[in-house]
């Protein structure tokens, strides 16, 4: 069963299913079908590092000799899952990303978007935006990143990317 | 008031989850619409001819459109339910009452499709239901930046009751909540209100109840 | 190729209450099929390519094989008894293997979880030790004194009772479980499990009861089940890995999972493969 169903209580994680728990480390911690049973230590979920790095969760793929890029002077504002590559993102903004950045203009103001790659024909996209920016910019650039995973879903639909 | 009432109906269920947390007692009369699709015999057709539940009954008063049900209990039982301090919110209100039922006929057609065995054009459906996300989830991240956790305001209104339940239930059709943090998190604010109750489907905030003690475990 | 031992096997179609000479068309185990009521006033069932599959009717429900069953049915004496009332609760879909459909049957662990103040709550999530074995006579899984506390055991049940089971699974995708019966004690309500495989990971599942009940209108008792299996219908789409794993290895079982355990060596020494994965493969 996937653990995403669980839920949190304090600092374990537990399975909707029968309720084992898991400690950070990974270790089950309580089996309820047997509350007198300390679980022997093989039993274990695979866990994974993570770094918040200024509001944004990071997991490195291999071992990285650094820890996650820091962005000065932005903050994260939303997710979106795009069903396009970063090709048609590319195509959409009119310019190229560097080191997973595009900065996309639009209507006289630029929004930052940090883009992972989730398999070959979806990305997953997240709006940086101006620290001091005020709700409407904000609002402003979250208007802004629909509108261009509406061009690059339409990009990646027609096939004109490739 | 006297409900028919179809446990697995996530638009009965809006009406319910209302009344829990209105305080209200509902007459709950089950209606067999799966599998003996009692919705369209004739007592039912009788009530509401247009052979959907739920229905609800007030005496004299007879609804057959959830939302209309939603702003019923609430203004009979708890006001501050309906959203209508100011001009705005009243209508945003009333926007999203109505953007529920594009999320009943498609998220909701898509459920029946894949779990009833409905016919129906699962794809399209699919895509409507996942562009009404897209909407919500956009909506939702707009009030986030103005402050606010919930549709209409800082507070949980009848657009949250009516959105709610076909957004959970989005998995049972097919389509994932993946994509949709905002919704995710609009869906823990709705869960964990005082009296929210559940429905097959919904499961309830289990982290809200503490872990049983250790030597708990004796029935 | 070694011959699917599933085929020659008996499968629900759909309920009998429901059969109409314009037909029903579905599927078992890829091949679409067709199912009508025959102008005897007999089940028909027919194959891809037209040819007439063998067909009974049980338990309120039509049963079909897509090859040559060598025994009828299984027994379930109750199901004649007088004074049961008998429920058919209606088909519902789940995208998963069935046979894990039917493990998930003959799990009590998750009770606490998804089925919460219902069927199970926290504290009372312990699994006291029960009895399983494989009955070589009738070549069936059977669990005995299993036991669990329940704060709503039954439509009819008044409060938190300790429930006593007995499972069977006398069919690769079927279940028979055996309840404490809150107004009757002494006798065993009958809830069962019938589950049509449509594919290796897609399922039409047909709960069928028999219970001493005289009180609860119908449709409430059609809404309970209905209630619990839609409860664990999204777990059941979420488990991983989709097929069941017949090998040791995979999944951890503990003591409350000893049925499970005797199901799945018993689906493995069968070659009941359909819907299972071998680690060996
Ligand atoms: N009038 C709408 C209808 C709600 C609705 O679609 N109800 C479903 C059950 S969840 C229904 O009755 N469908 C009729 C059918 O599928 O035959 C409302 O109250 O929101
Ligand atoms: S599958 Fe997660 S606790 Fe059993
Ligand atoms: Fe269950």
């Amino acid at each position: 069963m996937r653990l995403s169903h669980g839920f949190v209580r304090g600092e374990t994680l537990s399975c909707i299913y029968h309720g084992w728990s898991y400690a950070q480390a990974g270790n089950c911690l309580r089996i309820p079908a047997h509350p007198a049973l300390t679980p022997p230590d093989t039993i274990r979920v695979a866990t994974q590092p993570v770094e918040d790095g200024g509001g944004i969760i990071w997991i490195p793929v291999g071992e990285p000799a650094a820890g996650p890029p820091r962005f000065d002077g932005v903050t994260p504002l939303r997710s979106m899952v795009v069903e396009a590559d970063i090709a048609a993102l590319e195509e959409a903004a009119g310019t190229k990303a560097a080191e997973g950045l595009l900065d996309y203009a639009h209507d006289g103001r630029t929004v930052r978007l940090l883009l992972a790659p989730e398999g070959k024909a979806r990305t997953l996209m997240h709006v940086l935006v101006d620290e001091d920016s005020n709700p409407s910019e904000r609002i402003a650039a979250s208007r802004a990143a629909e509108a261009l995973r509406r061009t690059a879903e339409h990009v990646a639909a027609s096939g004109t990317a490739r | 008031m006297k409900l028919y009432d179809y446990v697995l109906s996530p638009s009965c269920y809006k009406v319910r989850l209302m009344a829990a947390l209105t305080g209200v007692t509902l007459d709950i009369r089950p209606v067999d619409f799966h599998p003996g699709a009692e919705h369209r015999g004739p007592e039912l057709l009788a009530l509401n001819p247009a052979g959907s539940i739920p229905i609800l009954e007030d005496g004299d008063l007879v609804l057959t459109e959830s939302s209309a049900m939603l702003v019923y209990l609430a203004a009979t039982a708890a006001p501050q339910w309906l959203g209508n301090d100011a001009a705005g919110q009243a209508a945003t209100v009333q926007q999203w009452l109505s953007f529920s039922q594009r999320l009943t006929a498609s998220l909701g057609a898509a459920r029946l499709h894949e779990m009833l065995l409905r016919p129906g054009d699962i794809d399209a459906l699919r895509a409507q239901g996942t562009a009404a996300l897209r909407e919500l989830e956009a909506g939702l991240v707009e009030r986030r930046i103005r402050g606010q956790r919930f549709l209409a305001s800082d507070r949980p209104t009848v657009a949250d009751i009516a959105c709610f339940p076909y957004v959970a239930l989005a998995p049972d059709g097919g389509v994932s909540l993946d994509p949709y943090p905002a919704i995710r998190l609009w869906s823990r604010a709705i869960r964990a209100i005082d009296g929210f109750i559940e429905m097959p489907g919904i499961h309830r905030l289990h982290e809200l109840k503490p872990e049983p003690s250790p030597e708990g475990g004796e029935a | 190729m070694t011959r699917n031992a599933m085929i020659d096997e008996w499968y629900p179609v759909g309920l009998v209450s429901q059969l109409d000479a314009h037909g029903r068309k579905t599927a078992l185990m890829g091949e679409p099929i067709e199912v009508r009521l025959g102008e005897d006033g007999s089940a028909k069932v027919t194959g891809g390519n037209g040819r007439v599959l063998p067909a009974c009717i049980r338990y309120g429900h039509v049963w079909s094989s897509l090859g040559d069953p060598q025994k009828p049915l299984f027994a379930i004496p109750e199901a004649d008894q007088p004074g049961r009332r008998l429920v058919d609760v209606g088909v519902v879909r789940v995208r998963c293997s069935p046979l894990r459909a039917v493990e998930n049957f003959l799990d009590i662990a998750h009770f606490p979880f998804v089925h919460t103040d219902i069927l199970g709550a926290e504290p009372h999530t312990e699994v006291q030790n029960y009895k399983v074995e494989i009955r070589e006579d009738d070549d069936e899984v059977w669990a005995t004194q299993v036991q669990f506390y329940q704060p709503q055991a039954a439509k009819s049940a008044q409060g938190g009772i300790t429930t006593q089971y007995m499972y069977r699974v006398p069919a690769p995708t079927c279940s028979i479980l055996y309840k404490t019966c809150p107004p009757r004690p002494g006798e065993w309500d009958v809830i069962t499990l019938f589950v049509q495989p449509l594919a290796e990971d897609l399922c039409d599942v047909w709960p069928w009861m028999a219970l001493f009940d005289d009180e609860t209108p119908m449709t409430d008792l059609i809404h309970f089940q209905q209630t619990i299996f839609v409860q664990d219908r999204s777990i059941l789409e979420n488990q991983i890995p989709g097929l069941l794993p017949l090998d040791p290895g995979m999944e951890i079982p503990t003591r409350a999972d000893l049925t499970s355990v005797a199901y799945r060596r018993w689906l493995k020494r069968h070659g009941y493969t359909y819907g299972a994965q071998l680690v060996a493969q």
